[in-house]
C-alpha cells in the first residue's frame, strides 16, 4: 500500500489550495472527494473579484480579468434603479435617486470602510496568534495588531473602534438619507452571515469581507470554474494525487495521534498527517468522533453557530432576459435589498426557522439563463424546506423587474441540499457565522485555532478556519504551511 | 397571575422524610442543599456527632444528585467521564470517582454504582446533568435526572450493622466495602451500600419515596438500648473532617463554578492522584493531566495538627513561627476540635515547599471570645489528611 505524507479530506478550493502547496513542498499529497467534481461550494459562487495575491505568487497562478468595467444595480420597485460603476476598483455612480450630498457621502463611507479593512487585510493572510499559547511569537503578533490599529491615527481608530460592535443600519442611518443606498451597503454586510442590518457586529462582517475581497462589492471579474480548473491543474502538475467520488467515513486515530483514514468502503488508507477541507463540526463530530475529544471542547463544537440561509436559484427562461429600465451593456450584479426595513424584515423570519416571503436577491443573468442567491432560507433541522412557495416568492421579485417570465427550467438549492452534496453540516456559506467571537483567533473556536487540533496530526483548512469563507484560499494555504512547519 | 410560579415565593422542597425530620428538628434550622430543606441541627450537633461515632445517626440524604446512565456504551461513557478506570468494576460494586475539565481541574466527585454492565447510577454533591450530556456526545447512552425518584438515607456509625442485623436484614455483615445489593428492610425491599462519609463503619440505604417512613421509623426501633439519632449537616460536616474528605465548593471550588481561574484545582494538588490512571486511552482532562503529573502541584490540600485547641476556621497559614517576618504559604480550609481524637485538626492548602509530611506551618487563628477576637499564632504539622480511619470501616464480616 501506498503511504502518503499528507491526506486531505475534500477537495474544495481550500483542499486544492493546500495540496498544491504541500506537493511542491515535496510532500506526497492524497486528495479525497466525495463528489465527482472537485471545488465543493465554489459551484454555487459567482462573484470572485480577485486570487488573493499570495495564492498567485505561491501557486503561480494567473487568470485575466474578465472585464475592466463592472456594474452594481441596486433594483428598486419604482424603477428608479441605483446603478453604480466599478473601473478597477474606482466606484462612481452612473445613475441613481439619490441627491448629491448622499454620493458623495455614500463613497466616502466606503473609503472610510476600505482604510479600516486595509488594516484588518493584514491579519487576514496571516495565522491568527494563538490565545493563551505562551510562545513569544504569539505575543508579538497580537502587539503588531494592536499597532496597526494605533497607527491608524487617533480619529481614525477612535472611528473604527466605534464601528466595529456596530451594526451597520445605525452608521448608515447617521450619515445617508437615500434608502435605496442604504439598503444596497446593508446587502453586503449581512449576505451569507447570521445577521440582519440592525444586528450588532454587521459592520464588521462588511470590513472582514472587504478585507478578504479587496472589493466591498464582490464582483464577478474572474470566472469561477476558470480558477476552479487551474487549481486542479496546478495539483497534477505537482503530482497530488485525487480520487474522486470517494467519502471519507473516519479519521483514524491511535493514543491521541491520526494514524489515518477510512473510505465508506472500509478501506483505510495510512498517514500521519491528515487535513480536513470538511467544516470543523463535520470533522470533528463525524468524521473524528466526540469519543476522544474532551467534554468543553465538544461544547464549543456544538456551540459553534454554522445554520446557513442563502440558497440559490438557477433560473432558465424561454427568451432572453431583459431587465426594466436598464441598458444591457450596464448589466453587472444585481441585488435587490431595497432598504433596510426590507432586509430588517426578510431576517425576522429566519430567526424563527422559517423562509422570507419577501427574500432579498443577489443575480446575475447571462443571455436566458439567470443564477441568484436568495436570502434568508435558512438550514432545516428536522424539516424540509417547501421549495415551490419559495421559487414562487423569488420569482414574484424578479417578476417586477423581468417583464417576460417564461421560465423553461428552474432549480432551488437550499442548505440542506448544499449539506447533503458536499458534507457541510449546516450549509453555512462561510462553513459557519463570521462573528465577533468566531474570527481570527476564535475560528472556529479556541482550542482548534491556527488550523491544528487537539489531535496530533490532524489540521483544518475550510473555510470554517481563519480568516472564513469566499474563494481566498488563504485558509488552504495557511493550513498547508502551518503543517510544512510541523513537519519539519 | 400565577403565584406558585414566583421562584422566591416558592419554599424549598421537602424531602419524602421531611415529617420525621421536621419532628425531631427542635431547632427548626434548616440547610438548603440542591432545592431541598435538610437539618443543620437537630438539638444538638455534639450529641449527633457523638451518636455516628458511638452509635449510629440517620443523616436524610435524598438531596444528593443522582444520574442513571443506561445504554450500550454505558461503561465506555464513564471512563471518559471519569479520571480512572472502572473497566474491570462488577455489577453490585461501588466506584469512587473524579472528573476534571479539559484542563484537568477537578468539577466534582461522585460514587458509581454498577448495576450490571450496561447500567450504572452515580451520586454525586453538585448539579452534573449537563456535564453529562455533553460527555455523552457520540456514546450510545441515555442519562437521566433521578434525584427525585429516590430516597436516600445514610446510616453511620458502629452499631449501624448491629442495628441492621437486628431489623434482620439478612447477611448484610458481610456486605463488603464499596459494594451494594438488595436487601429486605423489615417488609421494605430496599438498596443498601457500604458507603458513606464517616471514616467508620457505616452504610446507605436507598428506597422509593413511598417507603421513606417506613425505613425511617425502622432504624430507631432498638432505640430503647442503641441510642441512635437522627443528625444534621454540621454533624456531618465534623465526621467527614475526621475522616479527610474533601467536599467541592468547601475544600475546593468546582471547574464547572469557579469564576477565577486560579481557583481551580487539579487532582493532584488534591490529594487525588491515586484517582487518575493516566494508562486509560481517553478521558477528559488526560493530556493536562500528563502536564500537570509531571510539572507537580504547586501546592496541595493536607491534614494539620493544630497546637491548642482553639479550630483554625479560615485560618491563614504561614511558614515562621516569628509572626513579624513570616510569609503567607497557605490557607485552611475546614477546621475543628476533633472530640474523638481529642486533637485540633484542620484541612488546608499549603505550598509545595511544605506538603511533605511532618513539615511545620503556623496559623493564625482568630478566636471569637465574647464580642472580641484572641489572635493566637498557633504551629502546625502537616499530617495526612484521612485523621480518623477505623479498622471497622473495612472489615469482613461487620462488626455486629
Ligand atoms: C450559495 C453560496 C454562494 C456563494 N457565493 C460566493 C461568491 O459569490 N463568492 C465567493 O467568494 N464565495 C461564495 N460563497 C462562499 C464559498 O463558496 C465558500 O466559502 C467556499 O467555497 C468554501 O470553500 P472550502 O474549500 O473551504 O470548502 P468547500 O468548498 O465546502 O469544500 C469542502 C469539500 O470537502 C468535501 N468533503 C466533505 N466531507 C468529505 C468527506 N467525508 N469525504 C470526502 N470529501 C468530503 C466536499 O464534497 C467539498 O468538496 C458562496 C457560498 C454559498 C453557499
Amino acid at each position: 500500500m501506498k503511504k502518503f505524507d499528507v491526506i486531505i479530506i475534500g477537495g474544495g478550493h481550500n483542499g486544492l489550495v493546500a495540496s498544491s502547496y504541500l506537493a511542491k513542498k515535496g510532500k506526497k499529497v492524497l486528495v479525497i472527494e466525495k463528489n465527482e467534481h472537485v471545488g465543493g461550494l465554489a459551484e454555487y459562487a459567482n462573484s470572485l473579484s480577485c486570487i488573493s495575491p499570495i495564492i498567485k505568487k505561491e501557486l503561480n497562478i494567473n487568470i485575466p480579468n474578465i472585464k475592466d468595467t463592472d456594474y452594481i444595480i441596486s433594483l428598486e420597485d419604482n424603477q428608479n434603479h441605483t446603478i453604480l460603476e466599478d473601473k478597477n476598483g474606482k466606484l462612481s455612480f452612473v445613475k441613481t435617486n439619490a441627491d448629491e450630498d448622499d454620493q458623495k457621502t455614500f463613497l466616502s463611507i466606503i473609503n472610510n470602510y476600505k482604510l479600516f479593512s486595509k488594516t484588518l487585510g493584514s491579519f487576514m493572510h496571516q495565522k491568527p496568534p494563538r490565545v493563551k499559547s505562551g510562545k513569544r511569537s504569539d505575543l508579538f503578533q497580537l502587539m503588531s495588531m494592536g499597532w496597526k490599529i494605533r497607527k491608524l491615527g487617533k480619529k481614525n481608530m477612535r472611528e473604527l473602534l466605534r464601528v466595529i460592535g456596530l451594526n451597520i443600519a445605525d452608521d448608515l442611518e447617521d450619515n445617508l438619507n437615500n434608502d435605496n443606498l442604504k439598503g444596497l451597503l446593508s446587502h453586503e454586510s449581512v449576505l451569507g452571515s447570521n445577521l440582519g442590518p440592525r444586528s450588532p457586529g454587521s459592520i464588521l462582517t462588511l470590513l472582514y469581507k472587504q478585507a478578504i475581497n479587496d472589493n466591498i462589492f464582490n464582483l464577478k471579474k474572474i470566472e469561477v470554474t476558470n480558477y476552479i480548473n487551474q487549481l486542479e491543474d496546478c495539483c497534477k502538475k505537482n503530482t497530488v494525487e485525487i480520487i474522486k467520488s470517494s467519502e471519507v467515513r473516519k479519521i483514524v486515530t491511535k493514543n491521541n495521534s491520526v494514524t489515518g483514514i477510512q473510505l465508506n468502503n472500509n478501506e483505510v488508507i495510512e498517514s500521519a498527517c491528515v487535513m480536513s477541507n470538511a467544516d470543523p463540526k463535520t470533522t470533528y463530530l463525524n468524521l473524528l468522533g466526540a469519543e476522544i475529544l474532551d467534554t468543553d471542547f465538544i461544547r464549543r463544537i456544538k456551540n459553534f453557530r454554522n445554520k446557513g440561509n442563502v440558497a440559490k436559484l438557477e433560473l432558465v427562461l424561454e427568451n432572453e432576459i431583459n431587465i426594466k429600465n436598464i441598458d444591457k451593456k450596464m448589466y453587472g450584479k444585481f441585488i435587490y435589498a431595497p432598504n433596510i426595513k426590507y432586509i430588517e424584515h426578510a431576517f425576522n423570519a429566519n430567526k424563527y426557522n422559517h423562509y422570507s416571503k419577501n427574500p432579498c436577491l443577489e443575480f446575475y443573468v447571462n443571455d436566458n439563463t439567470l443564477s441568484a442567491n436568495i436570502y434568508y432560507v435558512p438550514y432545516l433541522i428536522n424539516a424540509s424546506h417547501q421549495e415551490n412557495e419559495i421559487i414562487e416568492k423569488c420569482v414574484a421579485v424578479l417578476s417586477k423587474f423581468i417583464p417576460d417570465m417564461n421560465i423553461r427550467k428552474q432549480e432551488l438549492i437550499t442548505p440542506n441540499q448544499m449539506e447533503e452534496k458536499y458534507n457541510i453540516s449546516g450549509g453555512h456559506w462561510h462553513h459557519g457565522d463570521l462573528e465577533i467571537d468566531q474570527l481570527l483567533m476564535m475560528r472556529p473556536f479556541y482550542g482548534s485555532s491556527q488550523y491544528s487540533t487537539p489531535v496530533n496530526g490532524l489540521y483544518l483548512c475550510s473555510a470554517g478556519t481563519h480568516p472564513g469563507g469566499g474563494l481566498t484560499g488563504i485558509n488552504g494555504l495557511n493550513a498547508a504551511k502551518k503543517i510544512v512547519e510541523d513537519l519539519k | 397571575m400565577n403565584k406558585e410560579k414566583i421562584s422566591y415565593k416558592k419554599p424549598l422542597l421537602e424531602t419524602p422524610f421531611h415529617k420525621r425530620t421536621s419532628e425531631h428538628c427542635y431547632a427548626n434550622d434548616w440547610y438548603r442543599w440542591a432545592g431541598y430543606k435538610v437539618a443543620k441541627e437537630y438539638s444538638s450537633t455534639e450529641l449527633e456527632y457523638t451518636s455516628m461515632r458511638n452509635t449510629a445517626g440517620v443523616i436524610d440524604i435524598t438531596p444528593m444528585h443522582k444520574y442513571e446512565i443506561k445504554g450500550k456504551d454505558a461503561k465506555k461513557f464513564i471512563n471518559k467521564l471519569i479520571t480512572k478506570n472502572i473497566t474491570n468494576i462488577q455489577s453490585n460494586q461501588v466506584a469512587y470517582g473524579i472528573w476534571c475539565n479539559e484542563d484537568g481541574m477537578v468539577i466534582d466527585d461522585g460514587t458509581i454504582f454498577c448495576l450490571n454492565e450496561n447500567h450504572y447510577r452515580i451520586f454525586c454533591a453538585e448539579r452534573n446533568l449537563n456535564w453529562f450530556c455533553d460527555t455523552a456526545t457520540g456514546f450510545n447512552v441515555t442519562i437521566e435526572d433521578i434525584s427525585s425518584s429516590i430516597a436516600a438515607l445514610a446510616f453511620q456509625g458502629p452499631l449501624s450493622c448491629k442495628i441492621l442485623n437486628l431489623l434482620k436484614v439478612e447477611n448484610i455483615e458481610n456486605l463488603k466495602p464499596f459494594h451494594f445489593d438488595n436487601y429486605k428492610l423489615e417488609n421494605q425491599n430496599v438498596t443498601i451500600s457500604r458507603t458513606g462519609f464517616s471514616g467508620d463503619l457505616g452504610y446507605e440505604i436507598w428506597c422509593d419515596p413511598s417507603q421513606a417512613i417506613d425505613v425511617w421509623d425502622s432504624l430507631f426501633k432498638f432505640n430503647r438500648d442503641y441510642k441512635v439519632l437522627a443528625a444534621g449537616m454540621n454533624s456531618l460536616e465534623m465526621v467527614r473532617i475526621e475522616a479527610g474528605f474533601i467536599q467541592p465548593n468547601a475544600d475546593f471550588m468546582s471547574a464547572e463554578q469557579a469564576l477565577r481561574p486560579n481557583r481551580m484545582r487539579n487532582p493532584y494538588e488534591l490529594g487525588l492522584g491515586w484517582l487518575v490512571n493516566l494508562d486509560k486511552e481517553y478521558f477528559t482532562g488526560k493530556q493536562a493531566l500528563i502536564r500537570h503529573k509531571e510539572k507537580g502541584p504547586e501546592k496541595k490540600l493536607v491534614g494539620l495538627d493544630v497546637e491548642g485547641d482553639k479550630p483554625a476556621v479560615g485560618s491563614v497559614l504561614y511558614d515562621n513561627s516569628k509572626k513579624n517576618i513570616a510569609k503567607e504559604i497557605g490557607i485552611v480550609t475546614a477546621a475543628m476540635w476533633s472530640p474523638v481524637l481529642k486533637s485540633n485538626i484542620a484541612i488546608g492548602f499549603v505550598n509545595k515547599e511544605y506538603y511533605k509530611l511532618g513539615s511545620n506551618v503556623y496559623a493564625e487563628i482568630y478566636h471569637p471570645e465574647e464580642l472580641d477576637y484572641r489572635k493566637i499564632w498557633a504551629e502546625c504539622k502537616v499530617v495526612k489528611k484521612q485523621f480518623f480511619n477505623n479498622p471497622r470501616r473495612n472489615a469482613i464480616p461487620a462488626f455486629i
